[in-house]
Order: C-alpha cells, then structure tokens, then sequence
C-alpha cells in the first residue's frame, strides 16, 4: 500500500493538469457567485418586495440544501428538462449559483451595516441613488464584508472536491484515480488532504493580509 | 412515487437526522476538550490543538471521509462504515465548534469573573457555573449554524457507503430512472430538516436569550 | 483527539515511506464461523449481479448466491455496499471478508487478488442509445467519448481496445456504471463499455432508451468474487469454491443464472488464464 513516487512522476502530467482544474474553477465559481451575490443583495434591497421575497426564498432553498444535491439535481436531473450540460460547465454553473446565495447573505448584512447616516450625508449633498451605491456604500461594505468573502472562498477551495463525483477532472478525481490504479488509496488521500489544507492555509494568510491592509480605512466606519 | 419509496426516503431522512445529531454531540464534546487546549498556556496543548482546528477546516470533508474510512482499518481498527462516517464528521464538525467556543470563552465580559473571584469562586467553580454557561449561551447561534452545515455536510458520507438520504436517493434515482424527483424529493427533506433546525433556534435563542452575555 | 491526529499523521507519513503495518493474524473462515456472520462488501450499481430494486430492495445474482453460500458455510451475510472504487481498498484494509462485485478475472488483478471459481462471462461490449444509428459496430466509436467506472476492467479493456482504433477513444470515469448509463441517455456519451451480461439486461429493461453494440468487442474473460492472498483467508476462500461448486453441480447455479440473465453461461471449474 505504497505510493511509487517514481510513478508518481510518470503521471505528473495528468496531476498538474489536475491542479489547474481545481484552481481555476475555484477562481471562476467565486468571483462569479460573488457578482451573482452582489446582485441579489442589491435587488433584494432597492428592488421591489416581490422581487425580495422571490429571491429570498431561492436563497433559502440554496442554503438549505446540500451542495451534493443541487449538483445531482444539476447534473442528472437536467437532461430531464431540457438542459444537457457538460460535467466542468455543470460544476461551474452548479458552484457558482450555491456561492451566490451565501455571498448574496455576505453582502445583505453589509448592506444593513453601512450607517444610515452616512447614506444619508450623501444623499443631502445630492448623490444619486447609484453614486450612493458605488461611491459610499460598495467600498465602505468591502471593508466590513471582506473576512466573510474569504472564508466563503476557503468554503469554496473545499467544495470544489465535491465535483470530482460529477466526473470533473479535478485533483480529487485525479489523484483518487491514481491512488486506486496503485493500490495505495490511503497515502494518496494523505497527500491530497494535505494538498488542500497548504492550500487553504495560503488563502487564509492572503486574506489576513488584504484585510490587514484595509484595516487604515476601519475609522470610517467605525 | 409510490408509498413504500416515499417511506424509504422518509426512513433514510431519519438516519441522516440521527447521523448528524450524534455527530454533532459528540463533536461538541471534542470541540469543548480543542478549545480548552487551544486556550490553555502551555504549549504543548495549544499547538495541537491550533494544528487540529486548521487541518479540520482546511481539507474538503470529502477527502477526510475517504481518509479516515480507509485509514481506520489500516491501523487495526475494524469499524462499520457509518462510525467511519460518523468520526469524520465529528471531527470536522470538532474543528469549528472548538472555534465558537473559543469565540464565545473570549467573550464572556471580565467584569464577571473579577466579581466570582470576589466572592471567592474557585476556578473550576468559576468555569462550571459562570463562563462555561455564558460562553454556551453565547455559542448557541453558532451551534445551531453548524448543526445545519452538518446536516447538509452528512450528504457526502455516501461516498463511504453510508445509506442516508443522498444515496437512498441516488439508489432509487438509478433504479427507477428518475433522478429529477428523487433529487428533488431528497432536496425537500434536507429543507424539512434545516429549517425545523433554524426555527427551533430562533425560538430556543428567544426562550434564553442566548446571543447575549 | 490530539493523540489521534498525531498518530494519523504518523500513520500517514509510516505508509508514505512503505513502512509495514503490524497484522494481527487469525484464521478468517474460523472467525468467520465463530463470529457467525460474514462480511461480504460490494457495489450496489451492478445489475444485474448486484442492484437496488424499483422497491428500494437489494437484489441480485449476488444476493442470491450469497444467501446459498451463506447456508452452505452456516453464516448470515452481512453486506457492506460501497461505490466500487472503495470496495478493493476496504478488502485490502479488512473492511470485509471478501468481495462480492463481481470483478473480472484480469492478469493485473490475479497478481494481488484470489479468485472464487468463475460465476459468470465478462466478456466486455458496447451499451448505445437505441437511437443512434452512427454505432453499427464496436468500431464506430472510434473519435468519440465513451463512458465506463472508476477502477473496473472494463474501462481498462476500452481503453486498451481504442488504441487499436484510428481516432482512438476518449474515456470519461464514473463513480458508479448507473450514473454513465445515466450520462448515456443523455446523450453525454455515445457508448457505455461494460460486460455483455451487465448491459443486455440494461437493455432488457429499458428497450426504448438502450441497445447492445454486438459483438462483443473484448477477449472473452469471466467474472468471479474476490479475496485476499493472505494465508489467513485461504481456508475462507476454499470453502466459498466448494459451496459454488456444489452449487454448480446441483442445478442451483444455473437457476439463478436463468432467474437474472435468461440464459446460462457456460464457466469453467478453476479460475483460468486471464487473457486481459
């Protein structure tokens, strides 16, 4: 129950390419679900209550379900109605969409965090509803938003394993293969755990690291 | 869907129920033992513990599962699938509960513990009937969080075997050939569940005022 | 839970380095009978030898067989269902006493494994949609994206088969050969490669969806259940050849073989030469 590191090289390859799945569907899934968030937050709050409660429910149902399942009913139950996707824009769309619901909560709760009086400053020297929003609000709620951004984003590193069960060539699937073809399924799941715990640890350090840096602008809100 | 699967769907839901409440009790236990080697001052409890709150939360429950599962009977311990389940998720779940604790052990106002040692409480005293109460009322929002991620993580012990909501639902939806209900079916309890759970929080948060010191 | 973390990660960088873990040595068919109880671990995606009903039930040549060898030994079964790429692993591990499956007997496998004697043919061929009409032979997937498990034979042999093609053959690797069917409706795929056994009966069951590709495109090869090579499960394997050789002789193999396949198979009595 040995990995061959020698084989292992011989498959470099394949575990590189792996990596690069993994890395930029992360990429692409969070900086997508976190614009989708952005947009549902907005339009729950300025859109009308319709609109509000609409969204509030798809939310709901997102947070309240399981990512395994959204991706089966995705993947699997698509084909049913009409919607034939391809395993990596599957998981992609799949990611994306849960990320946004919780993103959407990210930034609901930024919103209500940014003080009404400074909203209200604007608004008396004559901002427009959309200055408001790009001037005062959005940079005033990266701030408050930013630590819960990157913990989403280290939730995210996380599911992205989760794809592999859809047939996404990831490094979860990659190396789960290898392990399997070479007998030596524990080692190769001790190296992939540790794989992402690096990985995940870089992502927190980076993230201390912005939040650190934009900690000079905290007076402004606090 | 007929009346026996419905009811077998019912059946796995419950076991994804009691999974997942096992795991969490027996988690918090663990995650009480982290958290106080996390905030103890010798350093030889702290930096395992610091190490095992960042391995927990670092890698994908996924590949714990496919860890601990196949490395459990490496070392000699023989144990059905579901305890390999149920020791992954408890100690993933240990991981971040250790981290609420600590949250909450941190927050409990230092005026009350000057006022215990003033009235001579000992230590233990002190940690029994003030800040372990404060710092567990202070948590219970973030219990119930986690209690809900727990009941949606219990999906992925499918991967070990486990026949639990998820895979009844994968079982029947190759059997039958419908995978759109049965996912759906499978994605109704899991609501069911998760906002039974968030409402008897909210509730239980009103009832004790929990949240607050 | 420091201990543990600790020891895992001993563990884990002992097995990293090749060191040999400590076996406890116990004669497996006496504990077996001591015990009362067999553990048997296998997929439940393999119908017609092993699946989960429209019922929720689980059947198959394998419950079936099991259930004989079971009275034959004088143990209860107990299953232990897993997606195939875990069960290999949890036998080397000890999660079971044996594995049901069935595997096909391949060269790679009768290296690291024990064989039972031969319950079934393996030989593999191609599962398309019934509509398709670009596949007349196995051939004609030549280019395209054929679907298989993680971790079978049958992945292996199509592979290996499409390397004899011009275009080659792409593969894509499922969990469990019910999501690839699945993938095949869909028209993700254009052809599922299992064994010939596996995929008439697919096609039996849903003649509107699913057609067989004949012939078939592999070696001819069969299928068998699995054990160790360790000393101490060889009685345990010896007993279960008996029981399946009784059951051969007495007319009950080929009962269920009839029950399952609507046709017998003609297997030899020892394990042969794999051909793949």
């Amino acid at each position: 129950m040995t990995l061959d590191f020698g084989l292992m090289l011989d498959k470099m390859p394949e575990i590189l390419s792996g990596l690069w799945v993994t890395l930029w569907m992360w990429v692409v899934s969070t900086i997508l679900g976190a614009a989708l968030g952005f947009l549902v937050a907005t339009a729950r709050r300025y859109g009308p209550a319709a609109v509000n409660w609409f969204l509030k429910l798809c939310v709901e149902i997102l947070r309240g379900t399981p990512f395994l399942v959204q991706l089966f009913l995705l993947y699997f139950g698509g084909p049913f109605v009409g919607l034939r996707l391809e395993p990596v824009p599957a998981g992609l769309i799949g990611l994306t969409i849960y990320a946004s619901a919780y993103f959407s909560e990210i930034f609901r709760a930024g919103f209500q965090a940014v003080p009404r009086g400074h909203v209200e400053a604007a608004e008396c020297v004559g901002l427009s509803r959309t200055q408001i929003l790009r001037r005062i609000i959005a940079p005033e709620m990266t701030m408050l938003v930013l630590p819960q951004c990157v913990n989403m984003a280290i939730i995210l590193i996380k599911e992205t394993a989760i794809l592999s069960i859809i047939t996404v060539p990831e490094m979860t699937m990659v190396i789960g293969a290898i392990g399997s073809q070479q007998y030596a399924f524990v080692d190769a799941m001790f190296l992939l755990a540790i794989f992402y715990w690096v990985l995940v640890e870089i992502c927190g350090f980076l993230g201390r690291l912005a939040e650190a840096r934009l900690s000079k602008f905290r007076f402004a809100v606090s | 869907m007929s009346f026996r699967l419905f009811e077998l769907m019912l059946w796995a839901a419950g076991y994804t129920v009691v999974l997942s409440a096992i795991s969490i009790a027996i988690g918090l236990i663990i995650g009480l033992l982290v958290c106080a080697a996390k905030l103890s001052s010798a350093r030889a409890l702290s930096l395992p513990a610091t190490l095992f709150i960042s391995f927990f939360r670092g890698v994908p429950l996924l590949v714990q599962l496919l860890l601990i599962y196949n490395l459990l009977p490496a070392v000699g311990i023989m144990v059905p699938s579901v305890v390999a389940a149920v020791v992954g998720l408890s100690l993933c779940t240990a991981a971040y509960q250790a981290e609420n604790l600590r949250g909450g052990f941190n927050s409990v106002p230092r005026g009350l513990i000057e006022a215990a040692d003033m009235v001579g409480l000992s230590p233990w005293q002190q940690l029994t009937r003030i800040r372990a109460p404060i710092a567990l009322r202070l948590t219970l929002p973030a219990l119930v969080n986690e209690a809900i991620l727990i009941l949606k993580a219990s999906s992925l012990v499918s991967v070990v075997g486990v026949i639990e909501l998820t895979r009844m639902a994968q079982n029947l939806a190759a059997s039958t050939y419908k995978p759109l209900l049965f996912y759906a079916v499978a994605g109704g309890f899991y609501l069911v569940i998760c906002w039974t759970v968030a409402g008897g929080g909210a509730l239980a948060e009103r009832l004790t005022k929990a949240g607050r010191a | 839970m420091n201990k543990r973390f600790l020891m895992k990660a001993a563990l884990g960088l002992s097995l990293a380095l090749g060191l040999p873990l400590a076996a406890h040595a116990e004669e497996t068919l006496a504990k077996v009978k001591a015990a009362g109880v067999m553990k048997v671990g296998t997929e439940t995606a393999f119908a017609p030898f092993d699946f989960i009903d429209e019922t929720g039930a689980h059947v198959g040549l394998n419950v079936d067989m099991f259930e004989e060898i079971g009275k034959e030994l004088g143990v209860k079964i107990e299953w232990v269902t897993l997606p195939w790429d875990g069960v290999l692993p949890g036998l080397e591990a000890g999660q079971f006493d044996m594995v049901a499956g069935p595997a096909t007997i391949t060269k790679a496998r009768v290296e690291r494994y024990r064989f039972t004697v031969p319950i079934a043919e393996a030989t593999v061929a191609l599962l398309k949609q019934a509509s398709d009409d670009s596949i007349q032979k196995p051939e004609d997937i030549a280019g395209k994206l054929v679907g298989a498990g993680k971790a079978t034979a049958q992945l292996a042999q199509v592979q290996e088969y499409g390397k004899t093609l011009e275009g080659g053959v792409e593969t894509r690797e499922y969990v469990g050969f019910n999501e690839a069917y699945a993938d095949l409706a869909a028209g993700r795929i254009v052809a599922v490669a299992n064994s010939l056994p596996n995929i008439a009966y697919v096609a039996q069951q849903q003649p509107d969806t699913f057609a067989v590709v004949k012939p078939a495109f592999g070696q001819p090869s069969y299928f068998g259940f699995i054990g160790t090579k360790k000393p101490d499960d060889a009685s345990l394997m010896d007993a279960v050849d008996a029981a399946i050789l009784k059951m051969k002789k007495d007319g009950r193999m080929e009962k269920m073989q009839e029950k399952w396949f609507g046709t017998t198979f003609d297997t030899p009595d020892t394990v042969p030469e794999p051909k793949v």
